[in-house]
């Protein structure tokens, strides 16, 4: 007869050990390559997709672009990309509410990586999980849109507090939907101290340029 | 809501110190998880259970150590993060940017369960 003889055993592992694992050979293989990723993060509807297809269509012929989307269903986000010239693949998450570096590796063979000066990584809507995830990219940029709130970083602290970049979204409609912009900045201070933010509007084009600089890397 | 991939992750990291250490089953597990994580304690309590089954975790006792947010205030030293309040010192405002403590997401311990040899 056999009798439990419980042992204690100190791990003290982090749980994602595995991702960060992966998301460093991502970061080895995009620093070969000499590519510079973006992580684009926000809720659903926030405007990573407006952002990205204006940034692919600007800068076309200026900065060699692609983007990885991942989306729990439909290719409708890289088709959109598509439009503008630019390599773009979905990734498809299937039940799963972020992208994680396994994913983003599996997708890399697609993309001649060497051939890029940036890729984006546009993870799913979702202010929570991906925020657990590195992916290995070069800096994380968490959306937020003047139509959702200006508390949003106050409720998902975390999120926002990974950021390398705050961008607010839709400015063109600040006014209608009265956004209080102090109040909102304010906030995204709270939750990241000193976090560079960059307003614009996809649709008018203000404030492009500070997020085109931060695309090529020369700021934040 | 991605507390079913982290017990997933879990167990992948309990099960191989459960082989590194020889034995065939875990009778519990302790995990720390920050304020911090994103990681909500109840949610990953809930959804451990069912992504044990069929692992050698199966059956263990899931303890969840929550670890407060503790951040350096350049007046006050280190303090205490409250949540809602974002990276700010609790008892002047002051910016805390570094998170010191609070967003750990890790196995602490485990307690095997092997048999005992003196009995076999």
């Amino acid at each position: 007869m056999t009798v439990a003889n419980p042992r204690i055993v100190t791990v003290r592992q982090n749980i994602l050990k595995a991702n960060d694992h992966t998301a460093a050979e991502n970061r080895a293989a995009f620093a070969a390559a000499g590519v510079r990723t973006i992580n684009l993060a926000s809720s659903p509807g926030a405007g990573k997709t407006a952002l990205l297809e204006r940034t692919l269509r600007d800068l076309a012929g200026q900065v060699s672009m692609a983007v990885a989307v991942g989306d729990l269903a439909t290719e409708n986000d890289a088709a959109r990309l598509r439009q503008h010239g630019a390599q773009a693949e979905q990734i498809v998450t299937g039940t799963i509410c972020h992208l994680d570096a396994a994913m983003v590796q599996a997708v890399l063979p697609r993309f001649d990586l060497a051939g890029l000066e940036v890729l984006f990584l546009e993870n799913v809507g979702n202010l929570v999980c991906p925020s657990s995830y590195d992916l290995g990219e070069a800096a994380r940029a968490v959306l937020i849109s003047t139509t959702e709130g200006e508390d949003k970083p106050l409720k998902y602290p975390t999120m926002f507090n990974t950021a390398d970049v705050v961008v607010i979204t839709k400015m063109d409609l600040a006014d209608a939907v009265g956004f209080d912009r102090d109040l909102c900045r304010e906030n995204i201070d709270r939750a990241r101290p000193g976090v560079p933010v960059i307003e614009l509007s996809s649709r008018s084009g203000a404030g492009l340029d500070a997020w085109f600089a931060f695309v090529r890397g020369e700021r934040a | 809501m991605h507390e079913a991939s982290i017990a997933l992750s879990l167990i992948d990291v309990a099960s191989e110190v459960l082989r590194e250490n020889g034995a065939a089953r875990a009778s519990a597990l302790t995990v720390r998880v920050g304020q911090w994580s994103s990681v909500v304690p109840e949610a990953l309590t809930a959804a451990f259970p069912t992504c044990a089954q069929g692992t050698p975790l199966e059956g263990a006792r899931l303890s969840v150590v929550t670890v407060p947010g503790v951040g350096e205030c350049p007046v006050h030293g280190r303090v205490t993060l409250d949540v809602t309040r974002g990276l700010r010192c609790p008892e002047c405002g002051a910016p805390t940017p570094t998170l010191l403590a609070g967003d750990e997401l890790e196995l602490d311990e485990i307690e095997l369960a092997e048999p005992d040899l003196e009995d076999v």
